[in-house]
């Protein structure tokens, strides 16, 4: 039976499509999740063997991005949000945004502003994968993986080194949004949860990286 | 009650926004803060409002305080105008509900702090618009955020009576725009209904129906222009063609069962006078052209074009924003709408020219995927229910398409406000809907709101409308308001009854707003009224075919038949003779003349990255863009077109490319036109595309009171019709902008005649596109193609102040032949690209910064003239020098240079390329818009 995942859906998602044809490209099966739905009791956030929480505008990212759609998880779906963080969970772009202000790393984290005080569009960033990077970069330490760059409040700062671990570094003098210790990516202590800024599911022909894809999907699999 | 939040940075040094801000107001100890005002029952208690302060603040970078006034002297507030329902509201809304807060309504505002005497004067020259916004330098009070408004019976309005001078003053009253023949058919309808006075409402929908925006009068008046370009692109018998002008986009085959629709739309009016909501909405507007074409079609790409007036010069209309302001409002504009819907940005472009400095070219456009069996337009049944999707309305846009059209004045009430969130959220809903057959037909509500919206597509049967129904932003608002109100992000659909149950779950699952307001009818007849008694359910429970009978307030119940206007006929002659080219009015210029003037040439923004607009857009999302906007491993550098791969995983692409250069259109609009015409298919061409595989949009914006005008626009059209019956290439989409001219203080300001072409391709394989970045050192760099050797419109030109000449008068039916030949020797590429502004220099110039590698010119490249004329319909391309000897005659080969391993652009032992210069091209742009 093919691994499935949960991409949830709120308000201004935009990033579904890619993300759930990365998904099905390395053998899982992804379906949408609608948070309405997840709000109505007719789908759950944790019935499947993955949650992405991919990117977008969540709520139109109004109040600061990823407030609303991350006070509505841990408000309203605190438990099937804490079963999830039991399995592999992936949190891209938006996705991420969501996971910090919903607390899945713990308090003292933020997304804030870029340091050019915009948004940063790059189709080819390059990424260093940190040593002991967690079930999604599992046996990536010291590689690099190059994807797309697009978002507008994507500097990671942090006052504390609780709740986190860093999975990914931009390669020094290439940070595109000025993240502290350029960090471009975080893992959760355990390793199953993983936030990230940019775009690994973008990727044009189908010969781009899922390397990180085929991690989360291979370990819920085995 | 109303509390306000502020939310600040923690740590201002630390904030990488205040710091930018700081620097672009040159305010050093600037600290701006964002708030929320916030509507509820009952006052808020402070655990409530600590709760609130927690989610507005992450604690980290900011925090949040409740209920500080503004201090006097130090600070300045920026809002929305009172009447405006800010984005955020619903989402401050959302959030109370999430706290167990009761909320009513929410309402946001930027806090500019400082010690500064300046602070006010600042603020009110560079981040405030008098249009749309209000300023603060106390504490507003407000009794409510909620706008207000009062419904008033409809006015009536006897015409049978008026003499012609009566009737024109009620034609133009209350900014309407109705002439005085318009004005007596309007009267000719009261006689022919029979009744005693005729209502405001139907005038006021009469004005928008017979507007330039929505009749194309100025277009059908001139010889019904568009019948001619139809019947030219028809004549190509082109089999790609699957819609064509009867659309809200045109559709071209793509392959395996889908078609890629294409539309452009221009926001200039609105854009003069709200630059940010008026590129917002016209990203917004043409999206949801998009969404609407067919039973729905998915936007997979966007792109945008600005030309505003010289940053440095101050606004051509007091109180409007100048051209600076417009640029850097249509960059943040184009970013939060474009990466806000997720829609790949595929090209964009912004000039600077003194013509539109009055009113902007503000072009947005977009493409769609669409299932070929879903792509013709669709058709409402009699008995299908009207239902009204998307945002509420509102008291905005009021006369938007009438006052666009008239072109002299434009007011901010105008203007449309935006709010991307909610496209996004009927975007996917519109596919399922469609997948799930609930559409019979769809259209957007844009210009002329409800009244276009529901009028055209009722025009297939007959429809009433109860205006009563229709949800508003608004406690209330007359009939004719509802029905002429252009609020933004609303679409509408017709519902089969049967279907509205399964509908309704599509909807809620998406968070959709709809609502039923009237009904399809096999009547014939175009009925609007007001009557809170028939709810939408008691709607949705009526009888096909059925009327409601004596309903509270009329508005009008006309039969189509009499609500058709017929401009009268404009005589037209030839345009003025222009003059001839000059190719020999070059100077000579010695190596340091040369390295000076590329300088300048590469600084000029036609030239110069646009970087620093470009890199804001999101280029990337949907994951299927496999080339452009930009190329380049070692600099970014803008592409000549976009392709991507829509169908994964299919290899199968779409090709997308622009041609639009205004000095050109100001000298001679036909030639330029031809220029454009031909650059526009050749880039198609020389990327690998087959020339029947190609079709075009167009989009004309033209002066409606310069001199020739109404010669030049049929010259132009009837250009265009030669040119696609010459190379088959039909114009599928478009859309016409006759109000190009603008009353200021000091006379009228007219943008050129001009047309901007969109290029849309298909390949079938994207491995076999040519790429545009030089790949081996060694390989010789060669200009084929036409030359056009004349130094007018060329940037070059601008910059050596040459005397005016005329254009080079391209010959069409070489190029054709061209064509051909390029297509034979396009395997022998190893890379192409097209020749644009600042010539064969700048083509060197962009190539060597895309690849890090050099070029050695050769001795037939020295001359100002063979280095800095714009060769528009020609290209350069990569060979190895082996394949020299076989480049087919017709392509009338020249070297330029040999690419070299070392990086720059060398004229004998001079580099021409310096630091200097790259700092020039780097920064020239981003320079002016500072």
């Amino acid at each position: 039976m093919k691994p499935t995942v949960n991409v949830l859906y709120f308000p201004g998602t935009n990033c579904q499509v890619e993300t759930m044809r990365a998904f099905r490209h390395v053998g899982a099966e992804p379906r949408l999740v609608f948070i309405e739905a997840v709000l109505d009791g007719d789908a759950r956030l944790d019935d499947a063997d993955v949650l992405c929480i991919p990117g977008g505008f969540s709520y139109g990212d109004h109040l600061g991005a990823g407030t609303i759609a991350g006070l509505l998880l841990r408000t309203r779906l605190r438990d099937q949000l804490a079963r999830c963080q039991t399995k592999p969970m992936l949190c891209i772009c938006n996705g991420f945004q969501i996971a910090v202000r919903a607390g899945l790393f713990g308090e003292g984290v933020t997304l804030v502003d870029n340091d050019i005080g915009t948004f940063h569009n790059r189709p080819d960033q390059v990424h260093v994968v940190e040593g002991d990077p967690g079930v999604w970069l599992n046996g990536l330490a010291g590689q690099t993986l190059t994807f797309p760059c697009a978002h507008g409040e994507g500097r990671f700062v942090f006052e504390r080194h609780e709740g986190w671990r860093p999975a990914l570094r931009y390669p020094r003098q290439a940070n595109p949004d000025g993240s502290t210790d350029d960090v471009a990516g975080i893992t959760s202590p355990d390793g199953l949860v993983l936030g990230l800024m940019n775009h690994p599911e973008r990727h044009p022909g189908g010969d781009g990286n899922l390397a990180l894809f085929e991690n989360g999907v291979r370990a819920v699999a085995a | 009650m109303i509390h306000k939040f502020s939310v600040r940075p923690k740590d201002e040094s630390a904030s990488a926004t205040l710091r930018h801000e700081r620097q672009a107001l040159g305010i050093p100890d600037l600290v701006v803060w964002r708030e929320y005002y916030v509507e509820t029952p009952q006052p808020l208690d402070e655990g409530d409002k600590k709760a609130v302060c927690s989610v507005l603040a992450d604690g980290v970078a900011t925090v949040a305080v409740a209920d500080e006034a503004l201090v006097p002297g130090e600070m300045v507030q920026v809002a929305h105008r009172r009447g405006i329902i800010d984005n955020e509201s619903d989402s401050i809304v959302t959030m109370c509900e999430l706290l167990g807060i009761e909320g009513v309504a929410g309402k946001a505002a930027l806090t500019y702090v400082s010690r500064s005497p300046e602070l006010q004067a600042v603020v009110e020259a560079r981040r405030f618009n008098s249009n749309i916004e209000e300023l603060h330098t106390v504490e507003p009070f407000y009794e409510t955020l909620l706008p207000r408004g009062t419904h008033e019976p409809p006015e009536r309005y006897d015409l049978s009576a008026l003499d012609d001078e009566a009737l024109a003053a009620v034609g133009t009253a209350g900014g309407r725009n109705l002439d005085p023949r318009q004005m007596r058919q309007i009267r000719a309808i009261q006689t022919e209904l029979g009744e005693d006075a005729v209502t405001d409402v139907l005038i006021e929908a009469l004005d928008a129906r017979w507007s330039d925006h929505c009749s194309h009068t100025t277009w059908k008046s001139r010889g019904d222009l568009l019948k001619r370009l139809v019947a030219a692109s028809e004549g190509t018998g082109n089999p790609n063609i699957v819609s064509m002008f009867h659309d809200n986009a045109g559709v071209w085959e793509l392959f395996d069962g889908w078609g890629i629709a294409i539309k452009g739309e221009t926001h200039n009016g609105p854009s003069a006078v709200s630059a940010y909501f008026g590129q917002l909405t016209k990203l917004g507007g043409v999206l949801r052209d998009i969404l609407g074409t067919g039973l729905g079609a998915d936007p997979i790409g966007c792109f945008e074009y600005t030309a505003t007036g010289v940053p440095e010069d101050p606004p051509a209309v007091p109180g409007r924003p100048g051209a600076r302001q417009i640029a850097t409002d249509t960059i943040r504009a184009i970013k939060e709408y474009g990466n806000t819907f997720g829609v790949p940005m595929t090209w964009s472009k912004m000039t600077f020219h003194r013509a539109y400095r009055a009113k902007p070219f503000a072009l947005g456009g977009s493409i769609g995927l669409v299932p070929l069996d879903k792509a013709q337009r669709g058709k409402p049944r009699s008995g299908d229910v009207v239902v009204l999707v998307g945002a509420l309305t509102g008291n905005e846009g009021i006369h938007g398409a009438s006052a666009s059209s008239a072109g002299a004045q434009m007011e901010g009430a105008a203007v449309q406000i935006g709010s991307p969130l909610e496209e996004v959220k009927f975007r996917k809903c519109i596919l399922d809907l469609r997948d799930a057959g609930c559409i019979s037909a769809i259209t957007d509500v844009g210009g002329a709101g409800l009244n276009s919206a529901v009028g055209e597509m009722g025009e297939a049967c007959g429809v009433w409308l109860n205006t009563a129904a229709v949800p508003l932003k608004t406690s209330g608002l007359p009939m004719w308001r509802i029905l002429l109100s252009e609020s933004q992000e609303r679409m509408l659909l017709a519902i089969p009854a049967a279907k509205l149950d399964e509908a309704a779950a599509i909807f809620r699952r998406h968070q959709v707003r709809h609502t039923s307001i009237g009904r399809f009818v096999d009547n014939d007849r175009y009925c609007v009224f007001f009557d809170e008694s028939l709810t939408p359910a008691r709607i949705e429970a009526m009888g096909a075919g059925e009327v409601p009978a004596d309903v509270a307030e009329p508005g009008f119940d006309v039969p189509y038949a009499l609500l058709v206007d017929s401009p009268e006929p404009v005589e037209v002659g030839e345009p003025p003779a222009t003059p001839p080219p000059a190719p020999d009015a070059w100077p000579d210029l010695d190596v340091d003349g040369i390295a000076r003037l590329l300088d300048a040439v590469v600084a000029d923004p036609e030239v110069a990255s646009q970087h620093a607009a470009d890199s804001q857009y999101d280029s990337t999302v949907q994951g299927h863009t496999v080339y452009g906007p930009a190329y380049g491993t070692r600099r970014p550098v803008r592409a000549s077109y976009w392709a991507g791969t829509p169908l994964y995983p299919s290899p199968a692409g779409v090709i997308l490319s622009t041609a639009f250069n205004p000095w050109l259109f100001e000298l001679d609009p036909v030639r330029a036109l031809r220029q454009s015409f031909l650059a526009a298919v050749g880039t198609q061409v020389l990327a690998g595309v087959e020339l029947a595989d190609v079709c075009l949009c167009d989009n004309f914006y033209t002066p409606d009171l310069a001199e020739h005008a109404d010669e030049w626009l049929v010259a132009m059209v009837d250009e265009l019709a030669s040119l696609v019956g010459l190379f088959g290439t039909p114009v599928i989409s478009g859309k016409d902008s006759s109000a190009g001219s603008t009353k200021t203080p000091d006379g009228i300001v007219s943008v050129p005649p001009a047309v901007f072409l969109t290029a849309l391709g298909k390949i079938d394989d994207v491995a076999r596109l040519v790429r545009e970045q030089w790949q081996r050192p060694g390989n010789l760099l060669v200009r084929v193609g036409p030359s056009s050797p004349s130094p007018a419109a060329t940037v070059a030109g601008r910059v050596l102040d040459l005397a005016p000449c005329g254009l080079d008068d391209a010959d069409a039916t070489a190029y054709s032949r061209y064509l051909q030949s390029l297509r034979e020797a396009r395997r022998s590429f190893v890379s192409a690209t097209t020749i644009g502004p600042g010539g064969v220099a700048a083509g060197a110039v962009v190539g060597a910064l895309a690849s890090g590698l050099g070029i050695d010119l050769s001795g037939d490249c020295t001359t100002a003239g063979a280095l800095f004329a714009e060769h528009r319909t020609g290209a350069l391309v990569e060979i190895d020098e082996r394949d020299l000897g076989g480049l087919p005659q017709e392509l009338e080969a020249r070297v330029v240079g040999r690419l070299t391993d070392v990086f720059g652009v060398r004229l004998g032992d001079r580099e021409l390329l310096t630091a200097e210069v790259e700092s020039s091209w780097r920064n020239g742009f981003a320079r002016r818009i500072a």
